[in-house]
């Protein structure tokens, strides 16, 4: 069944069965790695896409239900890493594996969006459904701010 | 992994290279013999390389450095290199580096190159952001689950549930007709070599899970097929166990001598003549490593040559179990080793890549072989359960003169090597372990708890669990002795000076002990008072070469029981530091990686069968619950460089278990934390 969207300000149009879910309709239909597998269950935040603005979990959308939307992965938020939460990232030195970035970035981006000078507790509750497992939760949460442009609330 | 190699072990070169940092480019290599030991574990990057590296680095800046003596007709010691030219002060002439590789690839390296002095440096020490962090923010590194070669097939294994099982009988027709399917294959259980090289008894236990592979051109459709699959089990008949059957057996043994692991001066009298005894007992539970990129492997076998794109901690060993399992010489499995999403030891066990090369050899394609989430948490090699039964005497004065340790653990060493090693090798503890040297009467015991769970390596090995134990009960001690936890652990490490710790054990450095905590007390404000509700504790470790003490500070609601991590404070001496912002963020890593296992993570197992799943029952630390500030104080020194990704997890369960004792006065001892525990 052919289903089309927007993905990355492009239209795109795939052929798989409807109740694939995003996420592998990206990975492997579209050989675009950038988003990825965690848990398969929305536990862990590394599927994390825009759908319409929203940050939602690729791995539990099923592909018919976007039909028609706008679609954003990590691959979409610039040509050159030069989205000012990619450069806060870079400035903060935030990856360690890397593999749950881009889940986290998108969630930022997110949550910037509708608050653009978050509080410690906005972060909180935006970004404790993306799990690092290396820890860089520290060097996130400063990130965020200095994407904000404030400075760090906590000294 | 994520530990900043790409990154250190590039500054080191570059450092004698003289080169321009801004222009190095960082390609990781494929299994070569050439590079010697590929492995990236056991904190080892750095202090393995540290020399070998910088020799690298001078020789070919002698080798540029001779060419454009030669080229200008100077004597060598009237150039130097600097920031990718070699200059001529006297003429001020200079060459950039690219003109002269030519005319340097043709003249032979010298052995024993001269090195900077440290004074010299110019990158080494000095805060350096990753190389690899534009790749990991914009979504185009490639980690071993992003393979894509022409003609793979995705491949996902339904394991027997109790480790050690075989499929008796399963549904093959009826899944191999599900759409996208191309094959369904029983694929045997593999004995894999040791991955450090060592012997691998025939009664090690090292293999794989045994099961059946679905074999598909998609993962949607592989794991959908997966799902219509119906196995039927040839249980193991190993032991039906449970968490409870294996905690009645290691409370059994240490009820009972065990091997005598270290044994100074003569516990018995002087803790029968102690004016004051404490006793407690203490029990972690088994954990899964659960790294954020789930496991797998792509292998090709054809024409008796297998090639794998590996997300390995250890390329050499990978190719070697393949090697085994396929019957083939080992010079003809080639790797490519990717970018791994968290390893944390995880990934020095090779299963997925023998997995992947027998499910290639079924389906006569690339395979690439992915793990569910659920596969990951049920059939992992797990940081192994344990038991410890501890006891202090405190003379007058209310010093420590007495300590007996007795753990009991299924052992790590037995499992990998089988039992043909001796105690030491099996005990999951070490003769070095704290407080050794800082009790003159000290016995430490070790008995091997029998287990059918498969076992394995997690960030900081049996110092994770033992440290928490150790380091708690010394806490224990000084609060019975009336005495600050700084002052009792300072007093019982003695004055600064170096301890030779024999047979090759290097030296202990009891002044850089001190320091760290020392440092760390400061740091934290320690001898401050805080509000009722909130404390501070301590944990330490030496370890890897490294001398860590962490600080940290919690706030306890009296009616909820809830505990706030508001900071942690660490203090680390890891000798000469290559990467300032690299060690601050290890050290970040290691306490919340601490903190998942102190506050939230625990497997337990019914009937041979692990009961967890995904993060829904398996928990780890989330954003919210991370302390909002580590501070990491790093000690400048030129000692010998010591490792950094382990040393800071087993300080922080102490420390934050500590602390809560300091708040509440409760004193907690096992993990995870339970709300039972705190109220």
């Amino acid at each position: 069944m052919a289903i089309s969207f927007t993905l990355n300000g492009k239209a795109q149009t795939v052929d798989v069965s409807p109740d694939m879910p995003l996420l592998w309709v990206l990975r492997d239909t579209l050989n675009m790695t950038g988003t990825k597998f965690g848990c398969g269950m929305a536990l862990c935040g590394a599927c994390t896409v825009h759908i319409n603005g929203e940050a939602t979990r690729s791995c539990i959308t099923p592909i018919s239900s976007v039909s028609g939307k706008k679609i954003m992965t990590i691959e979409g938020l610039s040509a050159d890493g030069s989205h000012p939460v990619q450069k806060a990232w870079i400035e903060e030195d935030v990856p360690q594996c890397g593999y749950c970035q881009s889940g986290q970035i998108m969630s930022a981006v997110a949550l910037l969006s509708k608050k653009p000078k978050p509080t410690d507790a906005d972060i909180d509750d935006a970004m404790s459904g993306n799990i690092c497992r290396c820890g860089t939760y520290q060097r996130i949460r400063k990130a965020i701010h200095r994407a904000a442009g404030s400075p760090a609330q906590k000294a | 992994m994520g530990q900043g190699v790409q990154t250190s072990l590039p500054m080191i070169v570059a450092e004698e290279l003289c080169c321009d940092w801004r222009r190095v480019r960082v390609l990781q290599a494929d299994l070569d013999p050439k590079y010697g030991n590929q492995i990236t574990g056991g904190s080892g990057s750095i202090r393995s390389s540290y020399q070998t590296l910088r020799k690298a680095g001078a020789a070919a800046r002698e080798l540029l450095i001779s060419s454009a003596c030669s080229q200008w007709a100077v004597p060598g010691t009237e150039c130097r290199a600097e920031n990718g030219f070699v200059l001529h002060a006297a003429t001020q002439r200079k060459i950039p580096f690219e003109q002269l590789l030519d005319a340097a690839s043709k003249l032979t390296a010298p052995v024993d190159p001269p090195l900077k002095s440290l004074a010299d440096f110019t990158l080494l020490g000095k805060p350096t952001r990753r190389t690899d962090a534009p790749a990991k923010v914009n979504g185009s590194a490639k980690f071993g689950i992003d393979t894509h070669v022409p003609g793979m097939l995705i491949a996902t294994m339904e394991r027997c549930p109790a480790y050690g099982g075989t499929p008796r009988s399963f549904n093959a027709d009826e899944v191999k007709s599900l759409p996208g399917v191309r094959g369904v294959f029983e694929i045997p259980a593999a004995h894999m070599t040791h991955q450090f090289g060592e012997k691998s008894g025939p009664d090690s236990r090292n293999y794989t899970c045994s099961g059946v592979a679905v074999v598909a051109d998609s993962t949607w459709a592989a794991m959908q097929a997966r799902k219509r699959l119906k196995v039927e089990w040839n249980e193991p008949a190993a032991i039906r166990e449970s968490t409870d059957t294996l905690r009645q057996h290691m409370i059994e043994l240490v009820a009972k001598p065990g091997s005598v692991i270290r044994n100074d001066g003569d516990f018995d009298t002087a803790h029968a003549r102690a004016a004051k005894t404490i006793e407690a007992t203490y029990e972690v539970p088994f954990l899964a490593h659960a790294p954020m990129e789930p496991v797998n492997c792509t292998a090709h076998f054809q024409d008796g040559e297998c090639e794998l794109w590996a997300p390995t901690q250890i390329p050499d060993a990978a190719a070697a179990s393949v090697a085994q399992a396929l019957a083939i010489p080992k010079e003809r499995v080639k790797v490519h080793v990717t970018f791994i999403g968290g390893g944390f030891g995880r990934r020095l066990i090779q299963d997925y890549a023998v997995e992947a090369a027998l499910i290639s050899r079924a389906a006569n394609a690339p395979v690439k072989v992915v793990w569910t989430r659920e596969d990951d948490i049920r059939h992992d090699f797990y940081r192994p359960a344990a038991y410890h039964s501890l006891s202090a005497g405190l003379d007058a004065k209310g010093n420590l003169i007495s300590w007996k340790h007795r753990a009991a653990s299924p052992s790590i060493g037995i499992f990998y090597s089988g039992t043909g090693i001796s105690a030491g090798e099996a005990a999951g503890v070490d003769s070095l372990d704290f407080p050794a040297l800082s009790v003159p009467n000290l016995r430490l015991e070790f008995a091997v708890a029998e287990t059918g769970m498969p076992l394995g390596y997690w960030r900081s090995v049996d110092d994770s669990g033992n440290q928490f134990v150790r380091s708690c009960f010394f806490d224990e001690a000084a609060h019975a002795a009336g005495r600050d936890p700084v002052e009792f652990l300072l007093a019982a490490l003695g004055p600064a000076r170096k301890i030779d710790l024999g047979q090759g054990n290097g030296t202990i450095d009891m002044g850089r002990r001190r320091a760290v905590v020392e440092l760390a007390a400061e740091k934290s404000a320690w001898k401050s008072a805080l509000p009722p509700g909130k404390g501070r504790g301590l944990g330490v470790m030496y370890g890897w070469g490294t001398y860590v003490a962490q600080i940290a500070e919690v706030t306890c609601d009296p009616k909820s029981g809830a505990v706030h991590l508001d900071r942690v404070v660490c203090a680390i001496d890891c000798g000469f530091c290559v990467n300032p912002l690299g060690v601050e963020a290890q050290m970040q890593s290691a306490v919340n990686f601490g903190l998942a296992q102190t506050l939230k993570s625990e497997i337990t197992v019914s009937e041979g069968r692990v009961n967890q799943a995904n993060f829904n029952d398996y928990e780890v630390l989330r954003m919210n619950e991370a302390p909002p500030i580590i501070e990491v104080h790093i000690i400048k020194n030129n000692e010998r460089p010591g490792g950094v990704g382990e040393p800071g997890v087993p300080p922080t369960a102490p420390a934050v278990v500590n602390a809560i004792f300091a708040a509440t006065g409760k004193r907690i001892r096992r993990l995870p934390i339970r709300a039972a525990d705190r109220a």
